[in-house]
């Protein structure tokens, strides 16, 4: 068959261009040198570069669970809902009382859990898109939140904004936790058999399936990951703003946005292929792109147009040498 | 293989033909009657006339992100595409009712050059629509905010807004006559024709199963996606023009719309990643969630909680249409 | 074999789906290092027995014995867990990932629940090297020859110990060459006493490998026998009801047309020296092995991958071809190798697959049914070629293979193409079938239309071809008439002044 000799050439070339260090250092010259240009050099001392790092963790959190669901061939569109809802009940659940927290915390992370779940099932078992599953599932969520609360819900203790605000030294502990979640994910992919099924589930589902996987287990574990990052983000959020409510997630387009950094970052869109590191370095590629504009004065607008180019010509560098279709 | 187990002809026939049915027909005609039943209004003519006018841009909306699909990509840019046509309008007319018909020529062709900008993406630099659409999605609502300086508000001129509103009175039969239906109207028969009545329309289908194969047999593949992403972002437009009629000036009327279009087409059996879906379909999907909106408000459903029904209903369509697929194999 | 108990007995098993009587009353045995091989034609029930067998469906009736026990297998999990490894006609191996995690696909062994990398790569070796491949465990699945790609397939199986190893036409995508390396792997591992399901479409394979033959017709079972004691002219009588005297179609005595297609010194990044030509009428074949570049030279003519320098001329034109669209303007048509991911669109009916090729050069606001793509002629067409449907309205994936590789023949009558360009024309086709296929393509050779069959399949080759080129590492290095012996084709296929290459390396 020609495809195998086909097919070498094109992965030789895409893994000698592997994404994680060219958008590494992609973002890394594009700051510095934005930073030099404009004189801003106190964007180069510590605490400058510790808020572009910080600038990655909302998105970040998110974009590592979407990474699961990607790789094991799916797709989840409802965690920009399912970031509000994590504010939004962690916040209510609080009402500005430290000794809740640890309730809070538990709380959203099983709704979260469960909501994964529900996703993952509605895929496998009822074999509904996942595209259309998790847009549902958002709906659905999105619907019952904004209908049981209208504005900020509740508030989060001091304690609880320690998390978004404080730090060990000079590095927040938001930063690290997003840097130790990725290596904990990281491992989940590599040196786990949950990891090595994902992959085999996104890369061929029959196959795997033939090879005595119970797939849509799989599936379902690749979307309470998911959902558990996107409960994870709604609770730093949630420290962040101080207070949850029920548009933060989908102001922060974080379900698209999730999806676009993870392709960014070289995960096959179709599954199969991929993992977090890359995602964090398209993640950092964003963070970047936001301060570089912020240095250069850009306002709101004219960023949205840039960020919509800049997220086609990104996906581009790597797809337009290839040559299969595309839908 | 399987093979039909013997049956009377008629009977056969019979069974053939209810399968053939769209299940959104029959979803939509079962919601429509209980919406009469809570407001006997809608059995008029009128209530009839009325309800189309405003599922007419979501309609247009399926009919044009149907040819997309089918093809086996997504447009995401359309709802972004439909503020920007709004918000264009009023910044182009500036209450002017003697710039309309330069302005909405002029917003064709943004729409047109929205339509080739994405087609270019995903058939030459073979992106995947669904990031490539979102780029526009976001680039387009920049665009719109940018254009009108982050809050527009007002009214189009009236011979702008004559589309969504104007109404035809004392027609026969029907009572009213909006031109918002006649507008539907040409846009489903338009798209009927594309999809169902010429080669295009089965290369469309064709490139939707299989793009490789396809583009063996000697179709100019990256031709069929140019040709449905101008399709979808013509709709878009067109829906664009509608809904500035119906309300005022704003950046968010637009917002969602794509998905609602997506749900529409996927609650009228089309199937995502490309290869099967009809018009009737897709109409009748949009015309299904409208009416089922139209359901909860009469039913004092909150706002928010519609959603919540149009999630679950989405989920249900695709549920039921997997289920039915497997059966039939 | 010695007579003994057998590893796997399925005895009167009956399994009926709505409308067909897929299997009734059939046993299958095969003892502990046995080859038994499987054929029939395709719709006899042999995937049937082998999806029962795997655990995919369940038996309506009978029952399954793997040594001597009874059981039932509600899962292909079941089935995998009491040793039966299945290996499919399509491949499912997961391209990205590296051989070791392939083969340990499922069956991962870890320490304190992490996976042991170290221990996966060592395994992994150890049984690429019994079966005699040299593949590193850390290459990537998808880097690899589909060749060693099978061997990781049957790695899997030993992975998982498995006793008994269903092959379903396993040399189908294989060169001869390989092909005869995998009959010795298949013999060395019924050495090892796993019992071994052979399914095959091939009778010189089965007869070179097998210990037993069974013949499924129509769900029955229509003969058992040892090899040794049934001659092939009984074998494929059991398979088709008939004699097949006329497999081959009797060669033209017609004078050749003018010349339809000639190429002078083509070259490309996989191609080079390739100068020849062919005449209306005439039937030419080219073999070579794996990687001769036969598969390329077909990419090449129908403007795939087109040639870089040198000159074509299709009907006495020059032409350069940059695209498929281009060949197929310039009078070339092709089936291509791969018929589900090159050739079908398999949601689409039988009737929008045979009109393809219309549909893709009329004028795109044209009626889809307006002549020459309207029913009618359509059907007209597909009738000439005995295509069988329940409809022309059904879906094309419902259809055999055989019928599916005839309605892309009807897409390109309707075009009526100087030059058709068939690449393994009878791949995954039942032998009733292939003799279609094969009067076909001479009936339309008759009509004046030059035809290029490219094919792994040696018999196929020197039976039907008029000619026959040979092909070798990029280059055409030898033509030899129509009924050269299989020796003189392999003699200038195979390099001699080249180390005959490694199985798996």
């Amino acid at each position: 068959m020609s495809d195998a000799q086909a097919l070498a050439p094109a992965t030789a070339w895409r893994r000698s261009l592997s994404a994680p260090p060219l958008l590494l250092v992609g973002s890394v010259v594009l700051y510095v040198g934005v930073a030099v240009w404009t004189g801003q050099t106190k964007m180069l001392e510590p605490s400058g570069v510790v808020g572009l790092l910080q600038r990655m963790v909302a998105l970040g959190i998110v974009a590592l669970g979407q990474t699961f669901a990607i790789i094991a061939g799916s797709i989840d569109l409802s965690v920009a809902n399912m970031i509000s809802v994590a504010a939004v009940l962690a916040s209510y659940i609080m009402q500005g009382r430290a000794e809740m927290m640890v309730a809070a915390v538990l709380i959203v992370l099983a709704v979260s859990a469960l909501v994964g779940a529900i996703n993952g099932a509605i895929i496998s078992r009822l074999r509904v898109n996942p595209f259309i599953a998790t847009l549902g599932v958002g709906l659905i969520l999105q619907g019952l939140l904004s209908a049981s609360f209208t504005n900020f819900a509740g508030s989060v203790p001091p304690e609880f904004q320690l998390v978004a605000y404080s730090a060990f030294g000079v590095v927040p502990y938001s930063v690290a936790a997003l840097f130790v979640l990725a290596a904990i994910a990281s491992f989940i992919l590599w040196a786990t058999r949950f990891g090595a099924h994902l992959y085999a589930v996104g890369g061929n589902a029959e196959g795997a399936r033939l090879a005595g996987i119970r797939t849509d287990v799989v599936t379902i574990g690749a979307h309470v990951v998911c959902s558990v990052g996107a409960g994870l983000t709604g609770l730093y959020l949630a420290s962040r703003l101080r207070s949850g409510a029920p548009w933060v997630g989908r102001d922060g387009v974080y379900d698209l946005e999730s999806i676009a950094v993870v392709v960014i970052g070289g995960t096959l869109l179709a599954g199969g292929r991929g993992g977090v590191w890359g995602t964090l370095a398209g993640v950092l590629l964003f963070a970047t792109l936001d301060a570089t504009f912020n240095m250069l004065g850009v306002s709101a607008y004219p960023k949205l147009v840039l960020r919509g180019a800049i997220v086609i010509l990104a996906v581009a560098a790597y797809t337009f040498r290839s040559r299969g279709h595309v839908g | 293989m399987t093979v039909a187990l013997p049956r009377s002809g008629e009977r056969a026939r019979a069974v053939a033909l209810v399968r053939r049915v769209n299940l959104a027909v029959v979803v939509f005609l079962a919601l429509y009657v209980a919406i009469g039943l809570l407001q006997p209004t809608y059995l008029e003519p009128a209530g009839a006339m009325n309800f189309l006018r405003r599922a007419a841009p979501l309609a247009i909306l399926a009919s044009g992100q149907l040819f997309v699909l089918v093809s086996g990509g997504f447009d995401l840019s359309v709802g972004s595409l439909v503020t920007l046509t709004v918000i264009g309008a009023s910044m182009l007319t500036a209450n002017d009712p003697s710039r309309t018909w330069w302005a909405i020529g002029a917003l064709y062709g943004v729409g047109v050059l929205v339509g080739l900008i994405n087609g270019a993406v995903v058939a030459y630099l073979r992106t995947p629509s669904i990031i490539a659409t979102l780029g526009t999605l976001l680039s387009v609502s920049g665009v719109a905010m940018m254009w009108s300086g982050g809050s527009p508000r007002g009214y189009l001129p009236d011979n702008f807004r004559m589309f969504g509103r104007f109404v035809f009175h004392d027609v026969p039969i029907i009572k009213i006559f909006p031109i918002a239906v006649a507008v539907l109207v040409v846009v489903c028969a338009l798209a009927q024709w594309g999809l169902h009545g010429t080669v295009f329309g089965r290369r469309v289908l064709a490139v939707g199963d299989n793009p490789r194969a396809a583009e063996l047999a000697g179709v100019k593949v990256e031709f069929v996606r140019l040709g449905v992403f101008i399709i979808s972002a013509l709709s878009a437009v067109t829906a664009g023009v509608l809904l500035g009629g119906f309300g005022g000036v704003s950046v968010d009327v637009g917002l969602g719309l794509e998905l609602q279009a997506i749900a529409a087409c996927v609650v009228g059996g089309v199937q995502l990643m490309g290869g099967r879906g009809t018009l009737v379909g897709a109409v009748a999907g949009a015309l299904t969630l409208t009416a089922l909106f139209t359901l909860l408000t009469l039913l004092g459903l909150p706002q928010p909680l519609k959603e919540t029904a149009q999630g679950l209903i989405l989920i249900a369509a695709v549920a039921i249409g997997a289920w039915r697929r497997r059966r039939a194999v | 074999m010695v007579e003994q108990a057998s590893a796997l007995e399925m005895l009167n098993i009956v399994k009926t789906f709505p409308g067909v009587q897929a299997l009734d009353d059939v046993s299958f045995d095969c003892a502990p290092g046995e080859v038994h091989a499987l054929c029939g034609e395709n719709g006899a029930g042999k995937s049937t027995l082998i999806k029962i067998l795997g655990g995919v469906y369940r038996p309506d009736g009978g029952t399954i014995r793997l040594d001597g026990r009874e059981v039932a297998f509600s899962h292909p999990v079941a089935a995998r867990r009491a040793g039966i490894s299945i290996i499919h006609q399509e491949l499912s191996l997961l391209p990205h990932r590296s051989v070791a995690e392939n083969i340990f696909l499922g069956v991962e062994p870890t320490r304190c629940g992490i996976l042991d990398r170290r221990k996966m790569r060592v395994e992994a070796s150890r049984l690429l090297r019994r079966l005699g491949s040299s593949v590193a465990p850390d290459s990537l699945a998808g880097d690899l020859h589909i060749a060693q790609q099978q061997i990781v397939e049957i790695a899997k199986a030993l992975a998982i110990h498995a006793r008994i190893l269903v092959m379903d036409e396993p040399t189908a995508a294989l060169d001869r060459d390989d092909a005869a390396r995998l009959l010795d792997l298949v013999r060395r591992l019924s050495a090892e006493r796993v019992s071994i399901v052979y399914i095959s479409h091939r009778m010189p394979e089965i007869q070179a490998v097998a210990d037993r033959v069974t013949v499924l017709k129509d769900g029955r079972t229509v003969l058992t026998a040892s090899l040794a004691e049934t001659p092939t002219s009984r074998l494929v009588r059991a398979m088709v009801g008939r004699d097949l005297s006329d497999f081959y179609p009797p060669r033209s005595t017609q004078p050749l047309g003018p010349q339809a297609l000639a190429v002078r010194d083509g070259r490309n990044r996989r191609l080079r020296n390739i100068s020849f030509e062919v005449r209306a009428g005439e039937i030419v074949g080219v073999a070579g092995l794996e990687g001769s570049g036969k598969s390329a030279l077909a990419q090449a003519l129908c403007g795939d991958e087109p040639f870089e320098s040198g000159v074509m001329e299709i009907a006495g034109r020059v032409r350069m071809l940059r695209s498929s669209r281009a060949a197929i303007e310039a009078g070339i048509g092709r089936l291509s190798d791969d018929r589900k991911r090159e050739g079908l669109l398999m949601q689409q009916s039988v009737r929008d697959n045979a009109t393809l090729t219309e549909r893709a050069f009329a004028s795109p606001l044209r009626s889809p049914t307006s002549e020459p793509m309207s029913p009618q002629s359509t059907d007209e067409r597909l009738a000439q070629l005995d295509v069988r449907a329940a409809s022309f309205d059904q879906e094309v994936q419902f259809l055999s293979g055989g019928n599916q590789q005839k309605v892309i023949i009807a897409r390109w009558l309707a075009r009526d193409p100087e030059v058709l360009i068939f690449s393994e024309p009878t791949r995954g086709v039942d032998v009733a079938a292939k003799a279609a296929i094969y009067r076909i393509m001479r009936a339309l050779a008759k009509n004046g239309r030059a035809i290029l069959m490219i094919s792994s399949d040696l018999p196929e080759i020197i039976g039907v071809s008029d000619r026959i080129l040979v092909m070798r590492e990029g280059a055409l290095v030898g033509e030899l008439p129509g009924g050269a012996t299989e020796e003189e084709v392999m003699a200038i296929a195979v390099a001699h002044e080249r180390e005959p290459q490694d199985f798996a390396s």
